[in-house]
């Protein structure tokens, strides 16, 4: 490239500093959005992995209770008869440091002997003063990690008071530990030992599984023949169903920065493009005095190179202050959702950073290659003409709207030929924004020829001047306003798709939410607390109807482990809300002898229907069970199937229980009742206890809460829209500084002036947002029962409602408005002499 | 230096049957001319009546939609895009009547442009803009950008810039109707002056008899058809 040409573009820049402003913030907002999310996405990732990988250690396999407990002298056996040779029994519960409302830790009871060389404890152990001989043989001892002794200023011999099991202990700990392998990344456990463990549990004799490390053909052997009331799981295989949870919740977070990175790309386009098209009078005369295609070329890529480079790199460090804010929700989310407990941030890959600044550059050169193609074609007279620009682009947006066809039927097939295909979704999602945006100049055209007559009706001469003034300098405003669409209908669609996914929650809540109080138990234990004493108690007393016992528990299966819940009717029937399977709804479903009924997501993850049978292992081993109806389910942790309780008994042999749905008699209200339950449980220990309301609280408040990052995602969206908008908006009435100064000098007050360009730019809005809203709906059906389906297999109805709709509208028309207040007062301001002498 | 070497008043430029049509309205109906070396030569005519289509496809600018435009006996029609351009830029200079200098570059750079994309080296580059700068009598506003000169001076400017590279042939439309009379005259007396001192050809669109009355040969163009103005 001619270093003069390189200079001329360079000076253009700095003569207009807001051009380049807005243009590098476009590039810069579209980096920071991906990369913050990768960075926040990678983060959570990579604790998820650090969190299991600190729990299984060097664990190949676990032996789990199938319901109940596991007898501790099952251990002793395994090694015993040879069939093992390196195990460590384990005894885990959750606790909260400091009381009920303190931060959870896992409390890991092992034994530090048989951990030795087997699981490297050693990664954590050696902290200040770590006393092993203290933690084997004092009752009530603890090694604590070092971030929790310093969040807490701990030390050897501390005291600390830990809740667990429904109170509150007081242990000392002798200790403190540093994990080498994770290092700060995650959350280490409170470890003690095992005897001490069971002691504070209560649960002597028993433990909560035993590691293993086996070979291949010990695995083999012991997976064929376990113990009595045991399953071998693999240590891996545990978490590879949250592990698929967790991506889902990712990739659509991924998505969402992969299109505020999109809207970004507008922006780029529509900087740049706008910027060739202020020049088209310089290209041309270059054109004439001899540059030619491919020199011009070369000049505005990398004019764009330039951008792309200082865009991407501020985009990188907005990014990293981003993500600082993003993992926190991101972790709070899956932490929420997945773990039940909390999951710390790890450091992020820094190939993020080169990914984002190499998306940066790239979207640049891609946004930036159009309208480069378009300055190098162009004939050196047609680039001087601006009639002849403003014709072609007229030809170029009706040629658009006819390719949306095609593209459409793309984005369709897309849709189609992938039906379970994630990837697919969002390549037919962005090429139906696509259609979206190659639509809207023309569609902009056509609303402005409509409303011509209005105009002048209502506004005469400058009404009419305000409305053809759009479609005049379509060659300036289609990108923009095409950009604004897409941000709109973006803002639009996410907002439908969560208010239909609230009130489908809330409507899953009210079906399934069937009796006024809920006890479930609080630590991972058998049903003891819900002895059949506990039931009559609460039965017998005056404000109780009756009480629906419920049993829950995990079952290895050929899907993963998965969640299984045995329950009785309660008097408003099974709560649960079908979307396949008998007529008769639930009831008649569970006649059925050996009946069983799977959760919408499970079914559609592993494409189990009505008719299909499912093996479980019982205690009288594998049993197959017939599939009758598919249940909605929106609940996470992998919750799969639902049975009767008496089937349930009759193949476990188990008669624990692990909540109870309490149906008030009538004429008690639930805090009556409330009162007079607490005083029944007052001496149990370990029983959670919430009514319904509370339920539906707290749900929501953590469906509030996940959306979050959605909200701001796509207010970021709409932000990078708005620059858009207004880089548009400024360079087109600063462009017009001739046209106002005749204006003026025709007659024109400063005000009527300012009105006309507000109009204008208020015009441009409402064409943005009438297109925005078709295509906001689409986008909301495609997020509703595409994407949403094929990311966590719910299905849920869609609700549009007036307020999201209108939230897009009027941010829309906002934006253009307040896009229009500074060329408007500098156009009522322009003096006239100097913008008449230009020419 | 990409000038060709031609014998004293040869012909440099041909048009033969050319025809050039906007939708319905034929602005050039068959139009045969034939332009000497270092000849002068003025075309008038009224607003859109094709004087600035004849200069575009003298120039390469544009292409006739019927007949041949011919350079030194190679047909333009012929030439591709690319092959046009480095035509422009080696033996062309342009003048507009708004000047069309650009805006980001100063006076000095402007006129550098031509040798810049010609490959001149930097020392010739330097040492003729500046020549050419001081010819004009505009070297004082050497890095002065085209905003902070009057009309005269961005003309001046741009002539410069026409001439530095010692084009064959000069395309000037309307170069002084947005000037002045008196500053017109001088400019036109500069750009006469100078494409004479070089022996380059000129053609002059133009709608003053004055700027005319100047040229070697004046032709008008009516109904399409080219015509010899009246002395």
């Amino acid at each position: 490239m001619s270093g003069l040409l390189a200079l001329a573009a360079g000076r253009f820049y700095l003569r207009h500093p807001w051009q380049l402003a807005l243009a590098v913030a476009g590039i810069s907002l579209g980096v920071a959005v991906y990369v913050g999310v990768d960075l926040a996405n990678d983060s959570a990732r990579r604790a998820f992995e650090l969190s299991t990988e600190v729990i299984r250690g060097q664990t190949t396999h676990r032996l789990l209770p199938v319901g109940g407990s596991l007898p501790e002298r099952y251990f002793g056996e395994l090694l015993r008869d040879g069939r093992v040779t390196r195990a460590a029994p384990i005894v885990e519960m959750p606790v909260r440091i400091g009381g009920n409302g303190g931060p959870r830790r896992t409390l890991l009871g092992v034994d530090p002997i048989k951990e030795a060389g087997f699981r490297d404890y050693s990664g954590f152990v050696p902290g200040r003063g770590a006393d092993f001989t203290r933690l084997i043989t004092e009752p009530g001892t603890v090694m604590v990690p070092d971030a929790l002794a310093e969040e807490f200023s701990l030390e050897t011999g501390s005291d600390i008071e830990i809740w667990l099991d429904g109170r509150l202990v007081s242990v000392e700990v002798v200790g403190t530990m540093r994990s080498v392998a994770a290092s700060a990344d995650t959350e280490p456990p409170l470890v003690t030992d095992i005897s001490t463990a069971q002691q504070l549990v209560g649960s002597a004799g028993s433990l909560s599984r035993i590691d293993l490390a086996l070979s291949p053909e010990q695995a083999r052997s012991l997976g064929e023949d376990p113990p009595s009331g045991t399953i071998l799981v693999a240590a891996a295989g545990q978490s590879d169903a949250l592990t698929e949870m967790t991506r889902a919740f990712r990739t659509n977070l991924t998505a969402l920065g992969l299109l505020a990175l999109v809207v970004g790309m507008f922006l780029i386009y529509s900087t740049m493009a706008f910027s060739i098209v202020q020049r088209r009078p310089v290209i041309g005369v270059l054109r004439a005095i001899g540059v030619d295609r491919r020199q011009l070329l070369g000049s505005v890529l990398s004019e764009a190179l330039v951008l792309g480079a200082a865009g991407s790199a501020i985009g990188l460090v907005l990014g990293e202050v981003l993500a600082r804010g993003l993992v926190d929700m991101v972790l709070r989310t899956i932490g929420d959702l997945y773990f039940g407990n909390a999951v710390s941030a790890a450091d992020p890959s820094n190939w993020i950073y080169a990914r984002g600044a190499a998306l940066g550059l790239g979207a640049t050169l891609v946004a930036a290659l159009g309208p480069a193609v378009d300055a190098s074609r162009a004939a050196p007279d047609a680039a001087l003409r601006r009639a002849a620009l403003e014709q072609s682009t007229r030809s170029r947006a009706n040629f658009a709207a006819l390719l949306a066809v095609p593209v459409l039927v793309l984005a369709v097939s897309l849709l189609l030929i992938g039906s379970r295909s994630l990837v697919m979704a969002f390549a037919g999602l962005f090429f139906v924004l696509c259609v979206g945006a190659m639509l809207t100049p023309f569609a902009t055209l056509l609303l402005m020829k409509a409303a011509e007559p209005v105009a002048r009706r209502g506004f005469g001469l400058a009404g009419l001047m305000a409305v053809r003034g759009v479609g005049a300098s379509l060659s300036r405003t289609g990108v923009a306003t095409a950009a604004l669409a897409v941000a709109v209908a973006t803002v639009i669609g996410v907002g439908v798709m969560i208010s239909s996914f609230r009130a489908s929650v809330v409507s899953w809540l009210d079906t399934t939410l069937t009796a006024d109080i809920y006890l479930t138990l609080d630590q991972p234990r058998a049903g003891r607390p819900f002895g059949s004493d506990l039931l009559a108690e609460l039965s017998a007393l005056p404000e109780v109807g009756s009480v629906a016992p419920t049993r829950y528990f995990r079952v290895r299966t050929a899907f993963g482990e998965l969640g299984v819940r045995a329950a009785e009717p309660g008097p408003r029937g099974w709560g649960v809300d079908m979307v396949a399977g008998e007529e008769g709804g639930a009831t008649a479903a569970l006649e059925v002898r050996d009946a069983i009924l799977v959760t919408e997501p499970i079914s559609y993850r592993f494409g189990l229907g009505v008719g299909d049978a499912v093996r479980l292992p019982t205690d009288s081993g594998e049993r197959p069970f017939t599939i009758t109806g598919v249940f909605r389910d929106y609940s996470t942790g992998n919750n799969a199937f639902l049975l009767p309780l008496e089937t349930y008994r009759r193949y476990w042999r188990d008669d624990g229980v692990t909540g109870v749905g309490v149906h008030l008699a009538s004429g008690y209200d639930a805090p009556e009742a409330a009162q007079a339950i607490r005083a029944t449980l007052a001496d149990r220990t370990g029983v959670q206890f919430r009514t319904t309301e509370a339920i539906e609280e707290i749900t929501l408040a953590v469906f509030d809460r996940t959306f979050r990052i959605t909200e701001v995602l796509r207010w970021l969206a709409g932000s990078i829209a708005f620059l858009g908008i207004l880089s548009a908006v400024l360079a087109i009435e600063l462009e017009r500084a001739r046209e106002v100064a005749i204006l003026r000098a025709l007659g024109f007050s400063p005000r009527e002036l300012a009105t006309q360009i507000l109009t204008r730019t208020g015009l441009l809005g409402v064409a943005a947002g009438m297109c925005a809203i078709p295509l906001g709906i689409a986008l909301a059906g495609l997020l509703v029962h595409v994407i949403n389906r094929r990311s966590f297999g719910w299905t849920m109805d869609l609700f549009i409602t007036p307020a999201p709709v209108l939230l897009g509208v009027v941010l829309a028309l906002v934006a253009a408005f307040f896009a229009g207040i500074y060329p408007a007062l500098r156009g009522s301001r322009t003096g006239l002499d100097g913008a008449l002498r230009d020419e | 230096m990409h000038r060709t070497m031609h014998q004293p008043n040869g012909i440099q430029i041909e048009l033969a049957g050319v025809t050039k049509a906007y939708g319905e309205q034929v602005v050039l109906d068959g139009i045969d001319l034939a332009i000497a070396d270092a000849e002068f030569l003025a075309v008038m005519g009224r607003s859109g009546s094709g004087k600035s289509t004849l200069l575009k496809l003298v120039g390469g600018l544009d292409t006739p939609d019927d007949g041949t435009v011919i350079h030194r006996g190679r047909s333009l029609n012929g030439m591709n895009e690319h092959e046009r351009t480095h035509f422009r830029r080696a033996s062309l200079g342009f003048v507009f009547q708004f000047f069309n200098l650009i805006p980001t570059l100063t006076v000095t750079e402007n006129v550098c442009l031509p040798l810049d994309l010609n490959g001149t080296r930097a020392e010739e580059t330097a040492r003729r803009s500046s020549e050419i700068l001081t010819e004009l009598e505009i070297d004082g506003c050497a890095h002065r950008f085209p905003e902070e000169l009057s009309g005269g001076e961005q003309q001046r400017a741009a002539i410069a810039r026409a001439l530095v590279h010692e084009p064959e042939l000069i395309i000037a439309d309307e170069p002084t109707g947005n000037l002045d009379i008196e500053t017109a005259e001088r400019v036109l007396e500069t750009l006469s002056l100078s494409c004479r001192q070089r022996r380059t050809t000129l053609i002059v669109a133009t709608h003053s008899r004055e700027v005319a009355a100047l040229a070697d040969r004046t032709l008008r163009i009516r109904g399409g058809r080219l015509e010899v103005a009246a002395p």
